[in-house]
């Protein structure tokens, strides 16, 4: 029976893929649209589709994965928010390119909890990367994400400080040393 | 108010001014400016600010108010032409403009004329004591940081609708408006149009009964017919300060100048901008400012391809209760609009040119209709003719936007589109995309300003602003 479920699913999640690969406006929409049931199965396969070379497919791809993001986050869907948050979390690693990392720790800062933040804390020194996690962080609305800002605060660059302290604050934490800098003009013109 | 001339050197009138700042490595020396981008100087006089007549504060009854304008392009460059018009009338100086794409800096510096200096970055105009008033004419996401900020500095704002692109964002714009006690306009200028108090007069005297529902109706939002890929911005353009407070991402053509506004993360698409000006009437004449509605659900189309991601056709019910009442916002096929009323041309606000966009008022004794609900506002022939019976209810009427504007920050006066109501009907607008987002019915708790019983939609209430682009 077991089996019989995941066949369906695996077939599922086969015919999202081949629909957000068609060369039809109207038939790759159709398919994201409706990708919110495909859930954790299609994560990973439609990740691989977010760099295709053709815009619109790649496009088609990253609106399917925010469609189960949205679709897990509902409320009463905690197991399979969870199943989600795990795969995307995994997908954080060197192995994926910046622009798919980027836009899951996105994804992660509307359904990420506990299983999410040590993965996102590790792009915190990542220079690419490092200030879409520091947000991330500071959206996730737990105390460990919040000791997890201290500890990176501690630990970072002098240029990174600032971003972090702003996060902190924002969090109701005091910082001292690294006064408020949103009314500071740029240096350059 | 003194008269000082152009001739006199840039030093010299800084001097003059009293103002310290004004030497800063980052300001851009007016002359060498217009040189560098090929505009003509035009002789004018140079007006003192009031600031430096008297003291800081409330500008007196006679003075001139000192403006700065952030964000000159687009809409930005209107309303710069606009306060251009009460220069001439004596009520006001424009003392700087600010931009962050060179050419629409040159243009504006032009439009503007002597006396006006250049900036890239705003934070220069909010550190300078001579400046009274700013105008904020820049994209959506933007609106949060800058009103919030000028607000801390003590300036009285007018800024461009739709107020704000998050409940946080919301929160922080009328807490800083309450706290620093300035005058804050919005620009959902609808409510101060001619035709916009013959329709509240209307209504709220009874003519259709009581109201129990607002239908506002829309043209589409367009698709992305021409996609592009990513690029390198020109150079003329600062994209990091272009994103502000967004997350970071490449440039693109088509997310940009105008085109930001189809884009949910940025503009919002039309129930982001044209809703900030329907649903600013509905909240008006329903006496409705400074409440809410308890649920919203929307539904919508996407588009099928491109860059843009705001729903092209569109459906959102917001319930109210105590009062009950109902409003809609639809963007509908163009087939399906109700027919614009024929005029003369001779009504208060002349034929109706957008005929695209407006509202019907359903009572429980008929129905009225306007169109448009911006800069034009056009009422049904029967709230134009209807006359004002004595012991009738009258309404506010106000003497222009920018004028009622003037009038809050010499009196202290609330202004039509006060930061509170102009939030409340942001709200509507944020909500009824968060809705369309997620593919769900929203609870809203009002006087908590919170969405209920859905966690993820809790945390899209705000949205991480990038350093040090923040509230």
């Amino acid at each position: 029976m077991a089996q019989m479920a995941s066949t369906a699913q695996a077939q599922g999640v086969e015919e999202l893929i081949a629909g957000i690969r068609d060369s039809s406006d109207k038939v790759r929409t159709e398919a994201w649209l409706n990708a919110g049931k495909a859930g954790a199965p299609a994560v990973k396969p439609l990740a691989k589709v977010m760099t295709d070379n053709d815009l619109e497919v790649a496009r088609a791809a990253k609106r399917a994965l925010w469609k189960i993001v949205r679709h897990t986050g509902r409320p009463g869907a905690n197991k399979e928010r969870r199943a989600v948050e795990t795969e995307l979390a995994a997908l954080l690693g060197k192995d994926q390119p910046v622009s798919v990392r980027r836009e899951v720790i996105w994804m992660l800062s509307e359904i990420g909890a506990r299983n999410s933040i040590k993965p996102i804390a590790g792009l915190l020194r990542n220079k690419d990367l490092r200030e879409d996690a520091r947000m991330a962080l500071e959206r996730i609305p737990t105390k460990r994400a919040v000791t997890v800002l201290k500890s990176a605060f501690e630990k970072a660059p002098e240029d990174f400080k600032p971003n972090i302290a702003q996060s902190l604050r924002k969090r109701g934490e005091e910082v001292a040393g690294y006064p408020c800098q949103k009314l500071v003009p740029k240096e350059k013109s | 108010m003194r008269i000082i001339s152009d001739s006199l050197s840039d030093t010299e009138v800084s001097k003059q001014k009293g103002d310290k700042t004004m030497k800063k490595s980052n300001q851009l020396n007016r002359r060498e400016f217009l040189a560098a981008a090929g505009a003509t100087a035009v002789s004018m006089p140079y007006l003192i600010p009031s600031a430096v007549l008297a003291g800081r504060g409330r500008a007196g009854a006679n003075e001139r108010i000192t403006t700065a304008h952030i964000g000159v392009g687009g809409r930005g460059g209107g309303l710069l032409r606009e306060i251009k018009k009460f220069r001439e009338a004596g009520v006001v100086n424009i003392a700087a403009v600010c931009d962050i794409d060179k050419s629409r800096l040159a243009r504006a510096v032009e439009e503007a004329g002597p006396g006006t200096e250049p900036y890239h970055d705003y934070r220069y105009i909010l550190e300078r004591k001579d400046i009274d008033a700013v105008v904020i004419g820049t994209p959506d996401h933007w609106h949060g940081v800058q009103m919030v900020h000028a607000a801390e500095c003590g300036k009285h704002i007018y800024i461009e609708k739709p107020a704000c692109c998050t409940i946080e964002e919301g929160k922080a714009m009328v807490a800083a408006g309450r706290k620093n006690k300035v005058a804050v306009q919005v620009g959902s200028q609808g409510r101060s149009q001619p035709e916009a108090y013959l329709a509240h007069r209307y209504l709220v005297n009874g003519n259709i009964g009581h109201i129990d529902r607002v239908d506002c109706f829309h043209y589409p939002s367009p698709e992305d017919n021409n996609p592009v890929p990513d690029s390198d911005p020109p150079p003329e353009l600062d994209w990091d300060m272009w994103l502000g407070p967004l997350r970071w991402r490449p440039y693109n053509k088509r997310y940009c100048h105008g085109t930001f506004r189809w884009l949910l993360e940025s503009g919002g698409g039309q129930i982001r901008d044209r809703g900030a000006h329907v649903m600013s009437c509905a909240m008006w004449w329903m006496g409705a400012d400074g409440t809410g509605p308890v649920t919203v659900e929307a539904t919508g189309t996407p588009p099928t391809k491109g860059l843009w991601d705001s729903a092209v056709l569109m459906d959102v019910t917001y319930t109210f209760r105590n009062p009950d009442w109902v409003l809609t916002w639809r963007q509908m096929p163009n087939d399906q609009l109700p027919p614009a009323e024929e005029r003369t041309g001779k009504e208060p606000g002349g034929k109706i040119s957008r005929p695209g966009y407006g509202a019907i008022y359903r009572g429980d004794k008929g129905q009225f209709i306007h169109w448009g609900g911006d800069g034009g506002t056009w009422a049904e022939k029967k709230a134009r003719e209807w006359k004002l019976p004595a012991g009738a209810r009258d309404v506010y009427e106000s003497p222009g936007h920018m004028e009622d504007w003037f009038k809050g920050i010499k009196t202290g006066a609330k202004t039509i589109m006060n930061i509170e109501a102009a939030v409340g009907v942001a709200n509507l607008c944020v909500l009824g995309n968060l809705s369309y987002i997620l593919g769900r019915k929203l609870q809203w708790d009002q006087a908590g300003q919170t969405i209920v019983g859905d966690e993820q939609a809790q945390r899209m209430m705000s949205r991480p602003q990038r350093h040090p682009y923040h509230l």
